[in-house]
């Protein structure tokens, strides 16, 4: 801040102008895509290609179905994560590079790579699992869980550094609790809002998710049918990139919003 | 058999000992002191009595059974910690109900327990606060009503002043011992701080390079200090090289000075070894029957209660420790004074 108030005017304005450029970089496609989904009637601006979406019965289908399946993801993982991360950091430290390494495996294995390891595996006995639609539903969430390892893993790994798991987890044991109580009543709670973060990132990730889906469920899910729309109906296609945009957003703000209150109010941030 | 009995307890971490065949009886009741510098296995002994830690050999057997494997939720030892360790997202009756809630004690209970250690604790009013709203202070009074709710079978205290301000640490000493008294609770604490060892314990045991080098109450350890260590650990110590004259007459040589010490009947004549006394014991000024030796004064520190003089005694450093009076005339450094010290008041460290 005071480094800031004695720049040189210069430096501040190139501050400025360097902001305005990101800024420009982010929201100029932004507004030609808004602009332009509000030309699906010629010559006028019109809310038509919304209508059109919102009115499609697939739109509402395919975005619950993403949904759901984003928030099995999300409580999948945490159940897998959470108790791993915290193992590794009591128990286990010497574990945490390799761990970290597998966490980032599907930055390196691309998605497609992954989804026909799934379908190979579990097209043919004792796996069966492609068959039936839960099948495939449980195939799509599996794949899930490990594309979002790298955030889920990172967001609650951050969280269990800043609170002082091993003495908190000693004291607990003095008081005579098990691991399931420690865990439960410890861990997850203190955990709270890198959870959500990492539920967040979880929940955006699943949402716009193209290359598994159509694969293993096709146009049921929101990616693949958004795709779909883009590539016939111009306009809806806009519509619906601003739609979903917006939903992500209000998403990221409800986020906010309870994690913030579930920690009791803003202070939480504060002191310690 | 003693309440808490530690049997050539043991601690190994890849190559190094941390603890080797220690041997402790605690009685029921009794407030004991792990004293001694970091790394000396003082907090490796108090973690293995928790369970956090597994003896490499040895046994640990509290109340007449054998807890040495036991895992640390089923020993009923209640545990403070140097960084307090309360749960963040608890509230303070939150924090004191947990080890009862645990044990799923009916909730009257768990209300009436929590209300008695906030009146023990003297924080009455603060069972909705979280822990972040309270001080250093507050932190840890809850930290330790929160051990004591579960009628702990033994409580360990780590450190648990280390983080707190000097003024707040003598206050809660004081409030540590006087609960620990009303409770009738047996204890143990891990400090390295003599201060707080001396003050608040029955007995000491004072630790070096993961031994025990003295058991006693505070004022054996300090006064009959068993060996060099705890001599120079505990407290002050001033050193005075010197050469046996007369064993059974306890007279000894330093420099041009005889002085008189007690008879050293295990010393033969012209042996060289060294004297101790501590600092308290030596004044200024000449009195009849003590020994006196002349010195030039090198600075004064003036501590309050006491005021420190550093003295050169003919080429050897020594401090006197002088009590404050008002009318108190401070030496300057530089002045020639004579040191004059009581013949019992030193004994005798063998030169090895």
């Amino acid at each position: 801040m005071d480094r800031n108030a004695h720049a040189p005017l210069r430096q501040r304005l190139l501050s400025w102008f360097i902001l305005f450029l990101g800024g420009l970089y982010f929201f100029v496609p932004l507004i030609a895509t808004i602009d332009f989904s509000l030309r699906a009637r010629k010559g006028v601006l019109s809310a038509l290609a919304y209508q059109r979406v919102l009115s499609d019965p697939r739109f509402a289908s395919a975005f619950t179905f993403s949904l759901e399946m984003a928030l099995l993801t999300v409580v999948v993982g945490v159940i897998l994560v959470v108790p791993t991360a915290y193992w590794i950091r009591l128990r286990l430290p010497q574990l945490r590079p390799v761990v970290e390494f597998i966490t980032l495996m599907p930055f390196v294995v691309p998605a497609i790579v992954l989804v026909f390891g799934l379908i190979r595996v579990f097209s043919r006995p004792p796996f069966l699992l492609t068959n039936s639609f839960t099948g495939t539903q449980i195939l799509l969430v599996a794949g899930y869980v490990v594309l979002v390892l790298p955030y889920l893993y990172r967001a609650v790994d951050t969280g269990l550094q800043a609170i002082d798991i091993r003495t908190l987890t000693e004291a607990a044991q003095s008081l005579g609790a098990g691991w399931w109580v420690i865990i439960t009543q410890i861990i997850f709670p203190n955990l709270r809002s890198a959870i959500l973060s990492g539920a967040f990132l979880t929940i955006t990730i699943v949402m716009g998710e193209l290359t598994m889906a159509s694969f293993l469920v096709g146009l049921k899910a929101f990616g693949p049918y958004m795709s779909q729309v883009g590539q016939n109906r111009a306009y809806e296609g806009a519509a619906l990139a601003v739609i979903s945009f917006a939903l992500t957003w209000a998403f990221t703000m409800l986020f906010q919003f309870v994690g913030r209150r579930a920690l009791g109010g803003d202070q939480a941030f504060g002191a310690r | 058999m003693a309440y808490l009995s530690l049997q050539n307890l043991s601690k190994r971490f890849g190559p190094t000992l941390a603890v080797r065949d220690f041997n402790l009886e605690v009685e029921r009741g009794e407030f004991v002191s792990f004293l001694g510098p970091s790394g000396c296995g003082k907090t490796t002994t108090l973690r293995m009595i928790a369970g956090f830690e597994l003896p490499t050999s040895g046994r640990i057997i509290l109340d007449g059974s054998d807890i040495t494997t036991l895992p640390p939720n089923r020993r009923h030892i209640g545990m403070v910690f140097q960084s307090y360790a309360l749960f963040p997202n608890l509230t303070v009756a939150d924090n004191i109900a947990f080890g009862l809630k645990v044990a799923k004690r009916p909730p009257e209970e768990i209300r009436k327990t929590v209300s008695e250690m906030l009146d023990l604790i003297r924080l009455t009013g603060f069972e909705n606060r979280y822990p972040y709203q309270l001080s250093g202070g507050q932190q840890q009074r809850v930290a330790l009503a929160r051990a004591l709710a579960i009628r702990p079978r033994v409580l360990l205290l780590d450190e648990p002043l280390s983080a707190l301000d000097a003024k707040i640490r003598v206050e809660l000493r004081a409030e540590i011992r006087r609960i620990q008294q009303t409770l009738g609770i047996t204890a143990i604490y891990v400090t390295h701080d003599q201060e707080e060892a001396l003050s608040l314990s029955d007995r000491v045991v004072v630790m070096y390079e993961g031994r025990i080098e003295q058991v006693g109450t505070p004022f054996e350890v300090y006064n009959y200090p068993k060996t060099r260590f705890v001599a120079s650990f505990i407290g002050q110590l001033n050193l005075i090289p010197v050469i046996v004259e007369d064993p059974q007459q306890g007279k000894v040589r330093f420099d041009n000075n005889v002085l008189q010490v007690e008879p050293l009947p295990h010393l033969s004549r012209g042996q060289a070894v060294t004297l101790a006394l501590r600092p308290e014991e030596m004044n200024l000024g000449e009195v009849e029957g003590r020994n006196h030796v002349r010195g030039r004064v090198l600075d004064v520190m003036f501590l309050g209660a006491i005021v420190r003089v550093r003295v050169d005694l003919q080429g050897r450093e020594v401090l006197a420790d002088l009590f404050n009076e008002r009318q108190l005339a401070l030496p300057r450094p530089g002045d020639q004074v004579i040191i004059n010290f009581p013949p019992h008041a030193c004994w005798i460290i063998n030169e090895a």
